[in-house]
């Protein structure tokens, strides 16, 4: 009988796993001021995080609570489909509440997320967030809406490459890595990469690159006028149309500066 | 195989109808067998236009709901020997349209051994428009010269793109044709409208012709006659010269010069 037991006979095992998990950075408890940041952050986009597992840090915030409201905190960010598991950086004497409401109390170490090469930059509620700028409408044919993951999950995806022209409306999200577009967008249309962006032909609508953070993520194009453009976040609009040096040209967009003071640069490109 | 010819252009007021309707004549002139559909159910204007409005027995939906066959709701064009006419519904609403109704009026006139059906898509981006272009193999794209309408039509061809079957099914994409309508070279020479190049640049297909603005067409219209049918028309021989390069004939771009008009003309008035 014993020798029966195979794997079927399991009922349950265990095994170690490690798990890419976003972390949201609460600095603030208030049901009430972080639905108004959230609401701000991610209006147009109840479904944003889709069923994302999250911990939550407690380690940014102003003031040491006396009390949590937990329940509130926790519906709040379920009603953005996020997932809250458990909480870090707590102080001791809210662990009772926290195990309470359900999450787990995780201990200070064996983070494996502020070890990647590009920290997330700082977003008032849950970082990272792919741009601070309003929510995009979602279109009815466009392509699953990006989802954010703490930036632990190395950016080794395929390239997605896009043949036909982008049009607008239509929305493409290269998930984890660079997107190339072959045919160039329309106005009105949104590109979302990981990694960075390569737009041969006209870069016409709304392009955003290093969605999870990655600083170092570029957009290229040979046809420079895009509505918008965006890099970890660090974002810039052409109210006043498009600079001269770069207007139809071949340009590229990067960050420059150091931590916490990048200034978006655009450049136009050199050929022979 | 009948092949399907939906004209869009996502705004409204920019001349699909109008154009539906020379295409299809223009195509039965020639003498394919044609049929053209009013997709606009609810809001019905083609038959106006094909002056059939007075004979309309039975229309798309009754044919779609089965309670009326093709034979009975065809209309035959009183201009064209080889053109038919399948009205909209004018006491519907959109949601009467289903995809399989649609999909096998098309194929009932496919099996009546029609060589064309035009389907004159309504404006926006909801069911009808949809309906319009599910089955879709070419889309003539109607574009009017100023940004609004090119970026309208930047929409529907993406929503070509992706919900035509075409697309779904993975086949050879639905073939894009741009159709530049009320076209006024003197305005487009003043720097108040787009040129047709500049359109032509913005939605990177292929131009199929310009038509000019004229009072020609609203005329038409009122009389219930194609502005294909037009004597001495310039909108006419635009048209014509439409289906010329619809069905692979080359013919120069006409009408989108502007030339100052001469001292005789000024003297004398003139068109």
């Amino acid at each position: 009988m014993a020798e029966a037991s195979s794997l079927q006979g399991k009922l349950i095992e265990f095994k170690g796993a490690s798990l890419a998990v976003m972390t949201a950075y609460v600095r603030d408890t208030d049901p009430v001021r972080l639905a108004d940041a959230l609401h701000m952050m991610l209006g147009g986009m109840p479904d944003f995080f889709a069923g994302e597992p999250a911990i939550l840090d407690l380690g940014q915030l102003a003031a040491d609570p006396d009390r949590i409201d937990w329940t509130g905190l926790l519906s709040l960010l379920r009603r953005y489909q996020l997932q809250p598991v458990g909480v870090r950086h707590l102080p001791e004497h809210l662990y009772e509440g926290a195990r309470r409401a359900g999450l787990a109390v995780l201990g200070n170490e064996g983070f494996s997320a502020e070890r990647t090469v590009t920290p997330p930059p700082p977003a008032p509620v849950a970082a990272p967030a792919p741009a601070p700028e309003p929510a995009p409408a979602p279109a009815p044919d466009a392509e699953p809406a990006p989802q954010t993951a703490a930036g632990s999950e190395p950016a080794h995806a395929p390239t997605l490459v896009v043949d036909r022209p982008l049009r607008s409306g239509q929305q493409v999200y290269a998930k984890g890595g660079d997107l190339v577009l072959l045919a160039g967008m329309s106005p009105g249309s949104e590109i979302i990469a990981d990694g960075s962006i390569h737009c041969y032909g006209p870069l016409r609508g709304r392009a955003l690159a290093g969605a999870r953070g990655d600083t170092s993520a570029r957009i290229f194009s040979t046809n420079f006028g895009p509505e918008l453009v965006s890099i970890a976040g660090v974002y810039r609009t052409f109210d006043r149309g498009i600079p001269q040096a770069v207007a139809g040209r071949g340009a590229q967009v990067r960050l420059t500066g150091s931590d916490n003071l990048h200034t978006l640069e655009i450049n136009p490109l050199q050929y022979d | 195989m009948a092949r399907v010819i939906v004209v869009t252009s996502g705004k409204g007021g920019v001349g699909k109808t109008t154009t539906s309707a020379s295409i299809s004549s223009g195509l039965a002139l020639r003498g394919y067998k044609t049929a053209v559909i009013d997709f606009d159910v609810g809001l019905r204007n083609l038959d106006l236009i094909m002056g059939c409005e007075r004979r309309v027995v039975y229309d798309l939906i009754n044919v779609v709901n089965g309670e009326a066959n093709l034979h009975q709701a065809l209309i035959k064009d009183k201009h064209c020997e080889n053109l038919f006419i399948l009205p909209a519904s004018q006491t519907r609403d959109k949601d009467a349209l289903t995809e399989e109704g649609v999909e096998k009026v098309l194929k009932d006139l496919e099996h009546m051994g029609f060589d064309y059906v035009v389907c004159d898509s309504p404006a926006g981006i909801e069911r009808g428009a949809v309906m319009a272009l599910t089955f879709a193999d070419e889309a003539i794209v109607v574009t009017n010269p100023e940004v609004s309408s090119v970026r309208d039509s930047d929409r529907i061809l993406g929503i070509l793109q992706s919900k035509s079957r075409r697309a779904i099914e993975g086949r050879e994409a639905v073939k894009e044709h741009l159709l530049v309508t009320r076209y006024s070279p003197k305005r487009v020479e003043d720097g108040e409208m787009l040129s047709y190049k500049d359109v032509q640049e913005l939605l990177r297909i292929p131009l199929i012709g310009a038509i000019p603005e004229s009072d020609d067409v609203l005329q038409a219209s009122n009389q219930g006659t194609p502005a294909i049918h037009l004597k001495d028309s310039d909108v006419a021989t635009a048209y014509q010269d439409v289906v010329a390069r619809f069905l692979g004939e080359d013919r120069p771009l006409r009408f989108v010069a502007y030339e100052k008009p001469g001292l005789l003309k000024r003297l004398f008035g003139g068109k």
